[in-house]
């Protein structure tokens, strides 16, 4: 349950609040797009999306790293050492 | 073994020998002495740009032609004579054949290199290592730029050579009792990344020869005066670079794919997704040349069609990073000097692709162009990925070449400076390019934020110095006075994982 | 080979569905930053190694420096005399080349006022790291 909460929270974050703000923005101070608000605002999305993928991919190889290790006191030898080859 | 440092064989018996395993240790040597120069040229280059101000370098021409030599040296002469090395060595073990399809011809494209490289060093041309005209035709001053592009041929025709023979020993060369879907995963990435040089290459053959004609004034190819057009020219030098950089990377995830099954004590989790993932990402290497151009006022169409050919490119990658991963799932992995290379530089390659992701979007092209931001994105790539890759696989043939066993614990500390030096490094150029730092600047103005991290990025560079002044000497030492390496299992992994290794050289 | 597969299918659909998301607001941006509005007045840039000099509409000229109203949108037309050069307003995300046989075109509105920095972004020679100029916006 919270899952689908977090998820969602992103979703909105990333997706439903900056179309709608887009689409329905009018633009009154200044007249014209702020060419620097939005692309700047286009890579801090970008990088939630990185580093949400990145903590993940990283967190998984920093969990494996330290479960996997040979010296793990929960280490069991693989299927393919019996056999001696891969 | 061809190096045994304790019963040393005549030089000139590996100079002018062409079996696959000599042509591969001379194509091991020179890319490590290519990586210790251009090494060099790198640090030059961070002490210079360590503060605003002159330090190092007293004058704009000489950091320019620094620059320039670094990256074509990293590049053409480290990076692809280090894979030449590893297929020279491996792919005739891998397709279980006695030698590459042609020996003679692959002795003759290693032997190309040398002169070349000597080209490219004593003329030390300053137009980067992309030669952009109009500059590197009206503005770059000879004899230096037509060293370059003459250097630059021949390497691209060694390249070519080189890509011919891996191509037909697999194909054609490999035991009738291997099927090619069997065949290892690196021999696969060299057969990807041949294939892609043999489209690829050909196209910046032209674009050097109209360099070349440009500079003598008999042609205006780049030049708008006489009709020509300067863009002409990076569309031909991209359309084979971005393929280039792949034919960097998939040789260094071929080379990842021997050791982390092997240290995992697994095998690969899919060969099958491994090759598909090679495969796709040749094809796809070659749709997305033109998002190195889009600042050069390309229609919003045609900036759309390449962001969309460099996004597919990405789930082919991302496919070696979960075969990766699944591979080490469930193993027991023994963290020795070449697996800890191998994941550390998974994990720099997923930075350095999420950093391009970034790039590849249009409008944030606009904050990164030409400037630190892409620097520290492809030095994630070359480095972090590539470097680590290649070194870490370096220290896992050490033994099959010399017969002994490199100090592990010097290995490791290699590691951990290397890792640290270029989180350090390349992480801060990225933010140091969001400040707006332009890349390729001999000096730079007193901004605050520009001088501390230059200032930190230089102290990286340093860290990563040490950590390859402990390599060379542990190489060498190693290589004269090291343990004895058991040749049926080095790494004492338990288990007959390894190839045949004892390959015939006919001189022993 | 014989195991199933499916965690991997289903990484790579998520893969694509995150680059899909990534294409789409980038299209997106792009389109909407490339809208440029009917009255914005014409700044000819030109580049050359190693100094920028502009014109405005009325004529003015100005070298190393470019005088701008806040709010006003402008439009640049960019070229260069001799090598390729890249024209960079980095604060306001401006940046685009300048090269020899062609105008580049590009927009944008300064919505504060205060100097900032022009600088050149693609490798043009000797003085390449000192091709600077100042972009000056007068609150009107």
């Amino acid at each position: 349950m919270s899952k689908i909460f977090h998820l969602s929270i992103i979703i909105a974050t990333l997706c439903i609040i900056p179309t709608i703000s887009l689409v329905f923005a009018a633009e009154t101070t200044g007249e014209y797009l702020d060419r620097k608000a939005e692309i700047w605002n286009l890579f801090f999305r970008m990088m939630t999306v990185a580093f949400v993928v990145g903590g993940v991919i990283a967190g998984t190889m920093v969990w494996q790293v330290w479960r996997f290790r040979e010296s793990n006191p929960k280490a069991k030898p693989t299927p393919y050492e019996e056999k001696g080859e891969l | 073994m061809v190096l045994e440092l304790k019963r040393a064989r005549p030089v000139w018996q590996i100079m002018f020998s062409t079996h696959h395993t000599d042509v591969g240790l001379m194509y091991l040597i020179f890319s490590i002495l290519a990586m210790f120069i251009g090494g060099a040229m790198a640090i030059a280059l961070r002490v210079e740009l360590f503060a605003p101000g002159a330090q190092l370098i007293q004058d704009s021409m000489s950091y320019n032609r620094l620059f320039t030599a670094h990256g074509t040296t990293m590049i053409f002469l480290f990076l692809l004579p280090s894979a030449a090395a590893v297929g020279n060595y491996l792919v005739p073990i891998m397709v279980r054949y006695k030698d590459m399809a042609y020996p003679k011809l692959n002795a003759i494209a290693f032997w190309m290199i040398p002169p070349a490289a000597v080209l490219v060093w004593l003329g030390m041309a300053d137009f980067g290592w992309y030669a952009n005209p109009p500059y590197s035709v009206i503005s770059s001053p000879a004899p230096a730029a037509e060293m370059w592009i003459f250097g630059l041929k021949v390497l691209g025709v060694s390249s070519i050579l080189g890509s011919i023979n891996f191509v037909v020993t697999i194909l054609k060369c490999k035991h009738p009792d291997l099927s090619l879907g069997k065949v290892p995963l690196l021999a696969w990435s060299f057969l990807s990344s041949s294939i892609i040089v043999l489209a690829a290459m050909p196209t910046f053959a032209a674009a050097l020869l109209m360099l070349l004609t440009d500079r003598l004034g008999t042609t205006g190819f780049f030049n708008p005066a006489m009709g020509g057009d300067p863009i002409a020219y990076q569309h031909l030098f991209w359309f084979t670079f971005h393929p280039e950089v792949y034919v960097l990377v998939i040789p260094a995830i071929g080379m990842m794919y021997e050791i982390i099954p092997r240290f995992s004590r697994r095998p690969i989790f899919s060969q099958g997704s491994g090759v598909a993932a090679f495969v796709i990402l040749s094809l796809v290497a070659f749709a997305s040349w033109a998002h190195h151009m889009y600042a050069t006022g390309m229609t919003f169409t045609e900036k759309t069609v390449f962001m969309i050919g460099t996004l597919a490119a990405v789930p082919a990658s991302a496919m070696h990073v979960f075969n990766f991963l699944a591979t080490m799932w469930n193993g027991r992995i023994k963290f020795a000097t070449p697996m800890m290379w191998a994941v550390g530089g998974i994990a720099l390659f997923f930075a350095a692709g999420a950093g391009g992701v970034v790039n590849s979007a249009m409008p944030l092209d606009f904050i990164t162009h030409d400037s630190y931001w892409v620097v520290g994105h492809f030095h994630l790539f070359v480095f972090g990925t590539i470097a680590f890759g290649t070194i870490g696989f370096f220290y896992y043939i050490f033994p099959y070449v010399t017969g002994r066993m490199y100090n592990e614990k010097w290995g490791v500390v290699h590691f951990i400076l290397a890792f640290v030096g270029a989180c350090i490094t390349f992480f801060t150029q990225h933010i140091l390019g969001l400040f707006g730092m332009p890349r390729r600047i001999y000096d730079y103005p007193e901004i605050d934020s520009w001088v501390s991290m230059n200032a930190l990025i230089s102290v990286g560079a340093m860290i990563i110095l040490v950590g390859m002044c402990i390599f060379l000497v542990n190489l060498i030492y190693s290589a004269a006075k090291g343990k004895p390496a058991n040749l049926h299992d080095p790494f004492g992994l338990g288990g007959k994982y390894y190839y045949p290794y004892e390959q015939r050289n006919p001189h022993h | 080979m014989a195991h199933s597969n499916w965690a991997e299918w289903i990484y790579v659909a998520v893969v694509i569905a995150l680059l899909v998301y990534v294409g789409a607001e980038a299209w997106n941006i792009e389109n909407l930053i490339e809208h440029v509005p009917e009255d914005a007045e014409v700044i000819k840039v030109t580049a050359q190694q190693w100094f920028w000099s502009f014109e405005h509409e009325d004529g003015t000229k100005e070298v190393g420096e470019l005088h701008l109203k806040k709010d006003h949108a402008y439009k640049f037309e960019i070229e260069s005399k001799d090598v390729n050069h890249n024209f960079n307003i980095h604060e306001y995300v401006v940046l685009l080349d300048a090269v020899p046989g062609q105008i580049n075109t590009v927009w944008f509105s300064p919505n504060e006022a205060g100097e900032f920095d022009i600088q050149c972004r693609e490798y043009c020679g000797l003085i390449h790291y000192n091709m600077r100029a100042t972009l000056i916006v007068e609150d009107t």
